[in-house]
């Protein structure tokens, strides 16, 4: 089963996609994306890497190239986030710019081929006034049209509002 | 409580009116003994960081309204990151104990917790 969780910063994500993990079949592997690139984002790992500690996660860190994961047995990937992922892909250090839209969505395919339950957590950015620079707006689309073909797939979509799961398509397993 | 939430313009206001909630019955941006707190956002923007203290008071609330502000591109400046992520937690902790939250989109209240 694949299931897509979307939402806004601050509404809860994490915690629902962690405690939805739980109650799927182990092992568990937590799929990190982000880049410890600042005093802030270090703050967020700990903060995730708390809630994890007790639930019997593996912990996989990988900011690039989610295709070539070897996992050891079949269980339930969460991978967190999407929007992480496309940043690391399509922006180097250089300030060089790539279109990896085709590449993700052949990495994440593997990804599902890996496991029994893959729960894919992606964020909403289009909804402000949308006054970017180009590679911003590129990137706003690509978010965009990568969180359209991962739902068009996915088993379940789940939108999360105020820490609510508000189901969008299909069924949340065991009874979220 | 009752919490309703949505983006700028969603028809919140309208909506806490339709209530039948007057004008001297909504404080607009700040905590007072007015029955509705409304534009909750503006006074966490304002100390992102004393957002937790607000829960107890905002819970006494009949209607407590805020926009919702974390499904745009992630701010440049960390003090507007982290009050957007205050907004959203400090939702979620109302929403939690809220007896009902309404979300407006287009107009239309839709109740996501009863």
């Amino acid at each position: 089963m694949r299931i897509l969780l979307t939402g806004g910063s601050g509404c809860g994500k994490s915690t629902f996609a962690e405690r939805l993990a739980r109650a799927l079949p182990a092992p568990r592997c937590y799929l990190a994306t982000m880049r410890p690139y600042d005093e802030e984002s270090l703050v967020k790992i700990k903060r995730h890497q708390k809630q994890r500690s007790d639930a019997g996660f593996l912990t996989i860190e990988r900011e690039t190239d989610l295709g070539n994961i070897e996992f050891s047995a079949h269980g339930t990937v969460l991978l967190e986030c999407m929007c992480n992922l496309l940043a690391n892909e399509m922006f180097d250090e250089a300030g060089g710019e790539r279109d990896v839209y085709d590449k993700i969505l052949l990495d994440i395919g593997k990804l599902e081929q890996s496991c029994d339950t893959l729960i894919v957590v992606t964020n909403e950015v289009g909804s402000d006034d949308g006054t970017y620079d180009e590679s911003t707006a590129r990137y706003i689309e690509t978010l965009g049209r990568l969180n359209r073909a991962l739902a068009k797939r996915f088993d379940c979509v789940a939108e999360l509002v105020c820490g609510i799961p508000l189901v969008l398509k299909g069924q949340l397993p065991t009874g979220e | 409580m009752v919490l309703v939430i949505g983006g700028a313009g969603s028809g919140k206001l309208d909506y806490v009116k339709s209530l039948g909630y007057s004008e001297d019955e909504i404080a607009n941006g700040r905590l007072n003994d007015c029955k509705v707190v409304y534009n909750l956002q503006n006074i966490v923007f304002g100390d992102p960081e004393r957002a937790p203290e607000l829960l107890e008071a905002l819970l006494a609330k009949e209607v407590v309204v805020c926009n919702e502000v974390g499904s745009g591109i992630i701010p440049l400046t960390q003090r507007e990151r982290l009050a957007r992520e205050a907004t959203g937690r400090l939702c979620i902790q109302l929403a939690a104990r809220a007896a009902r939250v309404v979300r407006l989109v287009c107009g239309i209240p839709a109740v996501i917790k009863e």
